[in-house]
């Protein structure tokens, strides 16, 4: 097994074991699967640009063809001040994406190049916080959070993100220090350049996918996240997204609106879909990293 | 000198040995420094709150006011908690009803994108498009289409025979639970097939080929081969998923409120609320050392399983 995952992965190609069947079946078939995990998205991205009353009422031709942006509208200009709570979230993602980069690149330079006593026991630390689940400490951590001052404070759910995002961003970020070749280490350290010189100018370029899956996971993370926000944002002004669209589901503001609620939860995935898209590769890279280690 | 490094790699352990004392110490201490933000991070969000969580379980801790110490009184009153047996029962009956579809579905998608025939990237990644968006989103969307006589899911089954169209989802545990159970199926199946197809990926062809050479069918060669040589990968995607069932809390607040009545509250839900409405941080804290010990054995498993493979 060891082999196997030292070897480069060996590709199933075309004239593998999956030679039989033609083509066009699988293109078929890969295009009905796929419909099953799109469609109903894509069926309510359509479904939020309908009239608020045609949501409230039974998908029917007649109303049908009615697109509008009216739902968007009035969730954006009401008195859900939704804007602000988009905001919110993209502040926290971005910030617990940019500290979990950051932390997570000198810990795992210091892991991978650097031998020092407690270095086993410190990282063993640092992955001990992955099977601590944040669920199960959010009440200790309530307190405390209480005690600095970071409730309802952005920065502190930004902090707490950032802490239960590290324990794979030092795993990944020391795995890409791992790779740099020895050789270009040595050079470093013989020709005298400082640690952080030298992790600026010579392994920055090398370790930038890292970077990326690292922060990647970290925003995705963030962006989405429910339960934390819920429970250390009291603040009205201050909810991210998802917490912020449970007031529109719940009707606080006035009568339920459905069409709001549809177009507030497309909002909140549209930048789940373009940031995957478009980094896709970086994404996939840490989990098969995670996942042929273990 | 940097060439003449490059071109003699073998000449670093004798460099490393040469290194004085002090320089050696220097590198100690920026070892030090720089993990140092995250030991940090670590020990002060996660790492901390986890051994203050043991303490205030043995205390009769109030949101607000002073406390006493009542030693194991929270972990005895949790075995008399109907409630928290509820959640636990609700929650085990939750995690098996989905954790066997999320792993057959998955597998099965495995084998159709793991080949690198055209398309497959573009299918991977629409099948994963779910797990990317996430459940929350996904969870307010279901809420307007579970609707009874306006939502889309009733219409569409209503059509097909299956449902009248007046069905309420969320009024019966039942119909709640199958639900949520479809969406999450729907949601996650897309990891575990990313994390199984990475792992298949990682099998050498040249096993398959020298069994089709001994005749094997593809059935006798997944199941004699694939299977067996997947253990890691599939121990991994089982323990996420179960793990993830275990901790599940957005989807029940969001769609059902732990309704109808408190039929449909996971763990996660019960600390909360024994946190946040009862203000009852000592219970909810023995509470949640009880998961942290749950979850624990199962990631022990998890490594057993690995260390297993490695033998």
């Amino acid at each position: 097994m060891a082999t196997a995952v030292r070897n480069p992965p060996v590709r199933h190609g075309r004239g593998g074991r999956h030679g039989r069947g033609g083509l066009p079946w699988y293109i078929a078939g890969g295009v009905a699967i796929s419909a099953v995990f799109v469609v109903p998205l894509l069926w309510e991205v359509f479904r939020s640009l309908q009239p608020a009353s045609a949501v409230s009422q039974p998908p029917s031709a007649r109303t049908f063809g009615h697109l509008t942006l009216g739902n968007y509208q009035s969730l954006l200009s009401g008195q859900d001040d939704i804007i602000r709570n988009v905001t919110n979230s993209l502040i926290v993602a971005v910030l617990a994406a940019v500290l979990t980069a950051l932390v997570a690149l000198l810990a795992g330079y210091g892991f991978a190049l650097f031998r020092f006593r407690g270095s086993g026991l410190a990282f063993g630390l640092v992955l001990l916080a992955f099977m601590i689940p944040f669920q199960a400490v959010l009440t200790p951590l309530f307190l405390e959070m209480h005690f600095f001052h970071l409730l309802n404070s952005l920065l502190g759910l930004a902090l707490f993100y950032t802490t239960f995002n590290l324990p794979v961003g030092v795993y990944v970020m020391r795995n890409s220090f791992l790779q740099v070749p020895r050789e270009l280490v040595d050079a470093a350290r013989v020709d005298g350049a400082s640690v952080i010189t030298t992790l600026v100018s010579v392994f920055r370029p090398l370790v930038m996918p890292g970077i990326a899956t690292t922060a990647l996971f970290a925003f995705l993370f963030s962006w989405t996240e429910f339960l934390g926000a819920l429970s250390f944002l009291t603040n009205d002004s201050l909810f991210t997204l998802p917490v912020a669209l449970s007031n529109v589901e719940t009707g606080t503001y006035g009568a339920v609106n459905y069409g709001l609620l549809l177009a507030g939860a497309i909002i909140a995935m549209v930048p789940c879909v373009v940031v995957y898209v478009a980094l896709q590769r970086f994404y996939v890279r840490g989990l098969v990293s995670g996942a042929l280690k273990g | 000198m940097t060439t003449k490094t490059v071109g003699a790699p073998p000449a670093e352990p004798a460099l490393r040995r040469r290194r004085p004392a002090a320089e050696a110490r220097r590198t100690t201490r920026t070892g030090l420094i720089l993990v140092s933000p995250a030991l940090l991070f670590v020990g002060v969000f996660a790492l901390f709150p986890l051994g203050f969580g043991v303490y205030i379980s043995l205390t009769d801790w109030p949101l607000i006011g002073p406390y006493h110490f009542i030693g194991l009184g929270n972990y005895q009153a949790l075995l008399h908690s109907s409630v928290f047996l509820q959640s636990i029962v609700f929650t085990l009956k939750y995690t098996a009803i989905v954790t066997i579809p999320i792993f057959v579905v998955g597998y099965a998608l495995a084998v159709f994108v793991r080949s690198n025939r055209p398309g497959s990237t573009v299918f991977r990644t629409m099948i994963f498009l779910p797990y990317i968006v996430g459940l929350v989103a996904e969870s307010y969307m279901a809420v307007v289409e579970l609707q009874p006589s306006s939502g889309t899911a009733n219409f569409v089954l209503a059509k097909l025979g299956i449902v009248s169209n007046t069905t309420a989802w969320t009024v019966h545990t039942g119909l709640a639970l199958t639900a949520i159970s479809i969406l999450v199926i729907w949601f996650a199946s897309g990891l575990t097939m990313m994390l199984l197809m990475a792992g298949m990926q990682g099998i050498p062809q040249e096993i398959y080929e020298s069994a089709r050479v001994d005749g094997a069918s593809w059935w006798s060669a997944e199941w004699r081969l694939t299977l067996p040589l997947l253990r890691k990968s599939i121990a991994l995607s089982l323990i996420i998923s179960v793990v993830g069932s275990f901790l599940a809390f957005n989807q029940f607040y969001i769609i059902t409120d732990g309704g109808p009545g408190t039929s449909t509250v996971p763990v996660v839900m019960s600390i909360f609320q024994t946190a946040f409405a009862q203000m009852d941080v000592g219970l909810a804290s023995a509470m949640s050392v009880v998961l942290v010990i749950v979850v624990g054995l199962i990631t022990f498993v998890q490594f057993h399983f690995l260390q297993g493979d490695e033998a």
